[in-house]
């Protein structure tokens, strides 16, 4: 049963894993929230037993660990709130740049950097470096040539 | 100076209440308003004043501890204050006063901007604060979701995609220390951090080193030490001064303050045995961070990497380990934060009362005597002198040779920043936004000059991290 556990934690890892080196923004969402599954599977698997209620029954027979399971519980709840979070900033990012791809939305990123500099938009706050190296009419070439 | 010593309950957990509940009613209210806005200084400085109380307390009179419902204690989740608690608590939560108060005089652009920082506030406080290991992990979550919002400020498409890089990274960093604090759970039977400190001292090395492995992992990636660090310079750069002040001021303490607590109390053999692992990532990120810096030109960009660079003088004081090392990584980390929050709180302002703040701060970065600064890389050098001599003259070579970059990057930034060019015109900001810099400059130079409190606080807090388990009632 514990080689059985260790070896689904660690294929759901490793399936995480996988999701969250991909380039779609949606992707390394579930890529995460997989992995925090397999900590979730994790606590599970740690308090494992079977049979037993997870409370302290009337007659004295074993039990399983309540804590575990409370963890567990506790664990599922944060990481439904961080999942929501998450997806918002994703619906964030698309809206602006109609794109999930992380390196199109770099590249369209800079691009509006280098035009808000040319016309001179006070509000612009500090753009890093090398955004500002970049020539607007090359970032503009790229994208054309960007499929 | 003794403080107000109310009874336990309410002494340690006020701190914690006011910024929450003043959270909460804020969540509801339009914090761009002038009345919410100021309420919510209001009461992130009253939660402030009772932290400062509590500090008095602990730091004359011992720790003070409560268990949640009356259970005895070892059954049921314990807050405990004690010296090292305290002291990251009031620097992180006073950096944050002064980034709210910042934003509040230059104009607030969310109207959930004050509800979320009070709501991270509290958060943070309660990771300082608890003794239970799982607590510990849900008060850091709700800090990072916090920071994780707060990273967005602003809106802008940089930002909420630093934002979003930000929270993918440190939630696999908090997965990493679920899944440790679960490991620790499931070898000792309790999650109480000062029980679980006495079981693992008479644990054997081998069976810790993956589980100290994994915490190790998780609090570097907040610190932003060297091989963790890659997450670091595209969130510091794209975020809105007073929330990089936050940032780098009071979240990366989480960092510094995990490593110390669990690295000088649960896992202090297995830190024992990894010294000389943890001395060579803390050098590299030292020379990494400095010439990094010295290369860039924007004052945020300069500011990121510096960071990177100061996170391996923390993590050097922490591998020497021993009271002089775990008291000069704690006056580090504090003055760090200190230095910070008057770098990023002036980076975008100009004039010459803006000016004065930044290059106090940046004095105090390049450790140059009247200021703090000095204080920090003094209690490093005197950490670095335990070590064999032939360790710790290239060491001392290496923090001097980091010392001297950071004197040349933090002046290549003030010149170009605030010294204007021929032909430019120079336009001041408004000498109020500098006001929140000036006071955490003004307490640089105290500190500079009048050092005590700032020992004393920092010595008590180094002696509470490896007494932790002698403490045990």
């Amino acid at each position: 049963m514990i080689v059985l556990s260790a070896a689904v934690v660690a294929i759901v890892f490793a399936a995480g894993t996988f999701l969250l080196l991909q380039r779609d923004l949606f992707r390394i969402v579930a890529g995460i929230l997989t992995i925090s599954n397999a900590a979730t599977l994790f606590i599970i698997a740690s308090g494992l037993s079977r049979g037993q209620a997870p409370i302290l029954p009337l007659d004295s027979g074993p039990v399983s660990d309540p804590v575990s399971q409370a963890l567990a519980l506790t664990a599922l709840v944060i990481g439904f709130a961080v999942a929501a979070l998450l997806l918002v900033m994703v619906y964030r990012l698309y809206l602006s740049h109609h794109s999930l791809d992380a390196q199109a939305i770099q590249t369209s990123e800079r691009r509006s950097a280098a035009l808000q500099r040319r016309e001179g938009d006070p509000y612009v706050e500090e753009v890093p470096e090398e955004e500002i190296d970049e020539d607007p009419g090359e970032a503009q070439e790229r994208e054309v040539t960007t499929p | 100076m003794t403080g107000i010593n109310l009874p336990a309950p309410l002494l340690i957990s006020l701190p914690l209440a006011i910024p929450w509940i003043a959270g909460a009613i804020l969540a509801l209210l339009d914090g761009r308003k002038r009345g919410p806005k100021w309420f919510a200084v209001g009461a992130l400085a009253l939660g402030f004043l009772a932290l400062l109380n509590l500090a008095l307390v602990v730091v004359t009179s011992g720790p003070v501890s409560i268990v949640a419902g009356g259970w005895p204690h070892g059954i049921g989740i314990a807050l405990r204050a004690d010296s090292l608690g305290v002291v990251f608590a009031v620097v992180s939560v006073g950096v944050m006063l002064a980034a709210l108060i910042y934003e509040s005089i230059t104009g607030v652009y969310w109207r959930t901007f004050p509800a979320v920082l009070l709501l991270g506030a509290g958060g943070l406080v309660g990771v300082f604060l608890t003794s239970d290991a799982f607590n510990f992990y849900v008060f850091f979550e709700i800090a990072m979701t916090s920071a994780f919002v707060l990273t967005g400020y602003r809106e802008a498409d940089r930002q909420v995609r630093g934002a979003f890089l930000f929270a993918i990274v440190n939630l696999l960093g908090s997965t990493l220390f679920l899944i440790a604090i679960v490991s620790l759970y499931t070898m000792t039977g309790t999650l109480d951090m000062l029980l679980i400190a006495q079981y693992t001292s008479q644990m054997d090395v081998a069976s810790l080193i993956a589980i100290a492995t994994l915490v190790f992992a998780a609090f570097s990636l907040k610190l932003g030490l060297f091989p963790f660090h890659f997450w670091l310079p595209t969130v510091y750069i794209g975020s809105h001064p007073s929330v990089a002040a936050i940032l780098s001021g009071a979240l990366a303490n989480i960092g510094a303050y995990g490593l110390l607590r669990f690295g000088g109390s649960i896992f202090n053999e297995v830190l024992a045995f990894a010294a000389p692992v943890l001395i060579a990532l803390g050098a590299i990120s030292l020379v990494y961070g400095a010439l990094q810096a010295v290369s860039r030109r924007g004052v945020s960009e300069v500011l990121a990497y510096s960071a990177i660079g100061q996170a391996g003088y923390i993590m050097l004081a922490i591998g020497i380990g021993g009271p002089v090392g775990f008291l000069a990584a704690a006056t580090y980390a504090v003055i760090n934060s200190l230095n910070k929050g008057v770098l990023f709180l002036t980076s975008s302002l100009q004039g010459a009362v803006a000016g004065a703040a930044f290059a106090i701060g940046a004095f105090s970065v390049a450790g140059i005597p009247p200021m703090a600064g000095f204080l920090g890389k003094m209690t490093v050098f005197q950490a670095l002198a335990q070590l064999p001599p032939g360790q710790s003259a290239v060491l001392i070579g290496l923090v001097v040779l980091g010392s001297a970059m950071s004197i040349l990057y933090m002046f290549q930034t003030y010149q170009r920043r605030f010294l204007a060019q021929e032909g430019e015109l120079a336009v001041s900001s408004a000498w109020t936004h500098s006001i929140p810099a000036l006071v955490l400059a003004a307490l640089l130079l105290t500190f500079g000059f009048w050092p005590e409190p700032l020992i004393q606080a920092s010595s008590a807090a180094g002696a509470a991290v490896g007494l932790e388990v002698a403490n045990w009632p």
